[in-house]
């Protein structure tokens, strides 16, 4: 079989965009606290030092970044499809990934909403195969009802496989 | 022993107890987990503190003896219609119920110390025993006669016939089993240098207690005083004496992985029986481990640089239960490549694709590092031509690292036929690893942005048990035929 006899691949979908909101406010509460420690550091420890001032620094550009670049990329890299029997998650660019679980593989599933997440909208779908390697496969970023119908849809297959 | 007429529900089959036994070979373990009080005791009686150590010695035998029959007292079975009782405890009590429709198989394990008594350790293995090394349903001492009954009743009750048998014993011949002949170089093979480790250690921690240390120089040099000529000999011959050091540890390493092996591998017997694999060994400890055919995920047979050489290899099956907790399945330690196919066989599975071409990974695999390694390179010129030579060692060792890159390109390629994916890896330890698709729970490929620029990406595939080092991967593919593999993968699952 070469790619050309397989049934054309869904189209890999964007996740919601409220997704970028939970990753931007978890990168905030992550690294603020981390540039204020820094900034305290700083004044009571490295200030006679030739090095003063250069932590903060740091840990600011990387933290601005992480703030308001990184959410905008990671959302843009992530994606997902429904494809038939399999669940495709494709995520990342500078460690780029591209996951498939057949349905019939999956052992449970798991909807997940953090406080975060509530508060955006979104919802985690994490699926557990009984693989060593690789056997949770997280999809971030859906909407409640999409993340639902999705476990349904899985479920529904895991049903008839056993039958 | 009477069989027992098992009883349609546990709750009403007769209690029964652990041998009593059990009190003298459950000390084993008790003194394992006492070895920081031993080693107290070590000390003490080397500073001649021998009352002390005879209070130690009471104190410790009369506490754990208390504790063994208390236990004992404590700890009944029942043997229901279609479950296991067991109740257990002093303080808290536990009682579990171990449905036999959910044990895959029983494992029966005799130390030195139960075969002297005919007795037996029993273990059932549930889909749970799997990933937790708790012991889950475990009879620790009981007579042998009992443990094969029970074996036989959980078999039966599987709609099965009982083991005794379908594989009895020596009569049928073995699908593989190892003589004497075959233990010994297997030991031969199993060289280790972990006795001379221990040693070190032993010596640094007790080598004051004791009076002498052999790693020191001032030991041996006292020893060979007492030998005059010899020990002019050896300060005049320095190098005779590094040859001498370098063979008494090669010997040393002999023969511990000699005693290891005939150990563990004395009487390898593998019998195929209805469901799966039986496989018996052992010198002091015998085990009798059955590993049932579904739940064997993938097969790794891997050989070494000198084990090759002589046509040898290694057979080992990755299956959901553990082996103790060593992860896979040895079910051929050292096999004649015909030997292992004949075991895989009876499984039904290939040993090497039938149909189809290996197809080699793109070399890739081999620039993608080298380039990696040039900036540091560069860099390590400049400064051993300049200031220190010693930097030079590093591209040497940089080197190094690419031809050992290079050698495992040349030995690294995949297959796909018979329903089953073959992954060979490795120059200097190699191994291949046959998956069937059907086994495969996922599939992942990855790129990082370094091996993007190389146009390589790598197909990872998840499979069910086996421990953690043992991921199945196929390195440096080019995309277009990765996601080809990758769907080649999925129709044939």
């Amino acid at each position: 079989m070469t790619l050309d006899d397989m049934p054309p691949a869904a189209a890999i979908r964007p996740v919601e965009p409220g997704y970028r909101h939970v990753l931007r406010l978890g990168a905030a509460m992550f690294w603020l606290p981390l540039l204020v420690g820094s900034i305290v550091l700083d004044q009571l420890v490295l200030h006679e030092m030739p090095i003063a001032g250069l932590a903060p620094l740091l840990v600011g550009l990387i933290a601005f970044s992480a703030i308001i670049f990184a959410p905008e990329r990671i959302y843009r890299r992530l994606g997902f499809s429904v494809d038939g029997e399999l669940l495709r998650v494709v995520r990342g660019w500078l460690f780029h990934s591209d996951t498939i679980v057949p349905f019939i593989r999956v052992q449970h599933i798991d909807v997940k909403r953090g406080p975060l997440d509530k508060l955006f909208g979104t919802a985690t779908l994490v699926v557990h195969t009984a693989g060593t390697h690789n056997s949770i496969v997280m999809l971030p970023g859906l909407s409640p009802d999409n993340a639902a119908a999705i476990r349904e849809d899985i479920r529904g297959s895991i049903r008839s496989a056993s039958e | 022993m009477t069989p027992t007429p098992p009883a349609s529900s546990a709750g009403s089959a007769p209690a029964e107890r652990l041998h009593p036994l059990y009190l003298i070979t459950g000390l084993g373990k008790v003194l394992r987990n006492a070895w920081g009080l031993i080693a107290g005791a070590v000390v003490l009686g080397s500073q001649g503190r021998w009352w002390l150590v005879a209070m130690i010695a009471a104190g410790f035998v009369i506490v754990s003896v208390l504790s063994l029959l208390l236990k004992w007292l404590k700890f009944e079975y029942r043997v229901g219609d279609d479950e296991l009782r067991i109740d257990s405890g002093f303080l808290s009590r536990n009682s579990r119920a171990i449905p036999f429709d959910r044990v895959t198989d029983v494992d029966i394990e005799q130390g030195p110390l139960h075969r002297l008594f005919g007795l037996a350790r029993v273990r059932l293995e549930t889909g749970a025993s799997a990933g937790a090394k708790d012991e889950d349903g475990v009879l620790d001492t009981i007579a042998l006669t009992r443990a094969e009954e029970l074996r036989d009743h959980v078999r039966a009750r599987r709609g099965r016939a009982p083991l005794a048998a379908v594989a009895d014993d020596l009569d049928s011949p073995p699908l593989f089993a190892m003589d004497r002949r075959r233990v010994a170089t297997a030991g031969l093979f199993n060289f280790s240098l972990a006795v001379v480790a221990g040693l070190f250690g032993v010596s640094q921690t007790f080598g004051d207690v004791l009076g002498f240390d052999p790693f020191k120089r001032s030991f041996w040099i006292l020893i060979a005083d007492r030998s005059g000529p010899l020990r002019e000999l050896i300060l005049a011959h320095q190098f005779i004496a590094i040859i001498g050091g370098a063979l008494v540890l090669t010997l040393l390493g002999i023969a511990t992985g000699m005693a290891r092996t005939l150990l563990r591998e004395h009487g390898f017997r593998l019998d195929r029986t209805e469901t799966g694999l039986r496989r018996r060994r052992g010198l002091t400890t015998l085990t009798d481990v059955t590993i049932p055919v579904r739940r064997v995920q993938a097969a790794i047979l891997a050989s070494g640089p000198i084990r090759r050489a002589f046509g040898w290899c290694e057979l080992k099956l990755q299956s959901l239960a553990m082996d103790g907790a060593k992860g896979d399945h040895v079910v051929a330690p050292l096999a004649h490549p015909d030997e292992a196919s004949a075991i895989l066989a009876s499984l039904d599975w290939p040993i090497q694709p039938s149909t189809g071409q290996w197809s080699h990974v793109s070399s890739a695999y081999v620039t993608s590092l080298a380039v990696l390694l040039v900036p540091a390179s560069l860099v390590a010129l400049g400064v051993g031509l300049i200031l220190e030579p010693i930097a030079l060692l590093w591209i040497a060792g940089a080197m190094i690292a690419v031809g050992a890159r290079w050698l495992g390109w040349r030995h690294t390629r995949y297959a796909l036929s018979d329903k089953s994916l073959f992954i060979e890896s490795g120059w200097w330890r190699r191994r291949r690893s046959i998956v069937p698709t059907g086994n495969i729970q996922s599939i992942e490929l990855t790129e990082s942005f370094w091996t993007r620029a190389f146009g390589i990406s790598t197909l990872r595939l998840g499979v069910a048990g086996g421990g953690g080092f043992s991921a199945h991967n196929v390195p440096a593919l080019h995309p277009t035929e990765a996601q080809q593999l990758r769907a080649r993968l999925i129709g044939a699952a």
